[in-house]
């Protein structure tokens, strides 16, 4: 039995000649497909760089004319048959439907260095006496005082973010921003045809917010950060 | 592919670009099926532990303060009027290290996964470039 690797769902459809000559292909049943591509042996899916960029670039590709669900990366099903059975999974209609028109656009904000002249203008004394005598206990003082104005800065900007695209969204997901001078990290949910008005959003927000802050807008993409599927789990 | 805003603040790309972003939303999002796919992989279990740059260390303190106090000097010194160039120098080393700390995170994680070094993740950014601008202008025709 030849085992199919997942890349995700859609509906069923033409494949784009690029994905389809690299063996990848559909498996349709009542308005459903999912996209897979057979598998030559029995070994693990090796996370590398090329695996994981063709998975990124199938769903990609395929979201842009029509709804995919993206798998995460990893994804092995047994058989045809255990696609044609997961295709039946009613949660799996409802997701393709609730997700016909959306895409995501990730957001993330980072800090220039600059940012800690500004909140370290709030910190005078400790600065003296760091600049006065640099010695460790002055460091970490002034230290944990920039990580607390920074952490409020962060929570403040997100905030200010959040409100101005709120209007314009359907969904968010909120992580815990990544690196030092990360200032948020966002999944939106959005309608395909509303892509344009966040980008505009996001525009003013740089008015407002920027320098020290920047903006890096990705999308649209297909809503990876939205297709929660809540299953049984089966024993 | 990416392209600066006007006002250079605003980074925009139509795909996600580059190992990093593909790796955060692979491995860390879309659709998980529990009770129908077995998902079947080498070596990423460590991936979420080490993704986030945990900030509450000492070291951090400690290069937080030296921040606060390089451009502190920094702007002290512009507003005696000193030349620029002196300024832009300082800038570009303060990019390159803000840089390092993040970067170094992500390569120690490629590491550990087995994505190879560095040499290769350039030569196929610039393949996986060509396709982008691809779509890029496709969306701009719309």
């Amino acid at each position: 039995m030849t085992r199919l690797y997942l890349y995700g769902i859609t509906r069923p459809r033409e494949m784009p000649d690029r994905i389809a000559k690299d063996g990848t292909s559909l498996v349709a049943a009542d308005g459903r497909a999912a996209i897979v591509s057979e598998l030559e042996d029995d070994r693990p899916v090796e996370a590398t760089r090329r695996n994981l960029l063709a998975h990124a670039d199938v769903v990609e590709r395929l979201h842009e004319d029509a709804v995919v669900l993206p798998a995460r990366f990893g994804h092995v099903l047994e058989s045809k048959d255990e696609a044609l059975e997961l295709l039946a999974v009613p949660e799996v209609e409802q997701l393709l439907q609730r997700h016909e028109k959306t895409c995501e656009l990730t957001l993330k904000g980072k800090y220039e260095e600059r940012v800690f002249a500004e909140v370290g203008a709030e910190l005078g004394p400790l600065r003296n006496a760091y600049r006065a005598e640099p010695s460790f206990e002055a460091g970490i003082a002034l230290g944990e005082a920039v990580g607390e104005q920074l952490a409020e800065r962060r929570s403040r900007d997100e905030s200010l973010v959040l409100d101005a695209l709120d209007p314009l969204v359907r969904e968010v997901v909120v992580s815990e921003p990544a690196g030092e001078l990360a200032a948020f990290d966002l999944a939106l949910l959005v309608e395909r045809d509303r892509v344009r008005a966040i980008e505009r959003a996001v525009e003013k927000l740089a008015e407002r917010l920027s320098p020290p802050l920047h903006f890096k807008l990705v999308g649209p993409l297909p809503p990876y950060s939205f297709v929660r599927l809540a299953l049984p789990a089966v024993a | 592919m990416q392209r600066e805003s006007s006002s250079g603040y605003i980074t925009r790309a139509p795909r996600s670009s580059g190992l990093a972003d593909v790796l955060e939303i692979l491995l860390d999002r879309g659709l998980v099926i529990d009770a129908f796919v077995r998902v079947s992989l080498v070596g990423i279990e460590l991936l979420t532990v080490d993704l986030r740059v945990v900030i509450a260390s000492v070291d951090t303190y400690l290069r937080f303060a030296e921040a606060v106090n390089r451009l502190d000097l920094q702007q002290a010194t512009d507003a005696k009027g000193l030349p620029d160039l002196f300024k832009k120098g300082g800038e570009e080393m303060a990019e390159h290290e803000s840089k390092g700390a993040v970067e170094g995170g992500m390569d120690a994680i490629k590491e550990k996964i087995g994505l190879g070094g560095r040499g290769g993740d350039d030569d196929e950014d610039e393949e996986k470039g060509r396709s982008r601008s691809r779509s890029g202008s496709r969306s701009n025709d719309r």
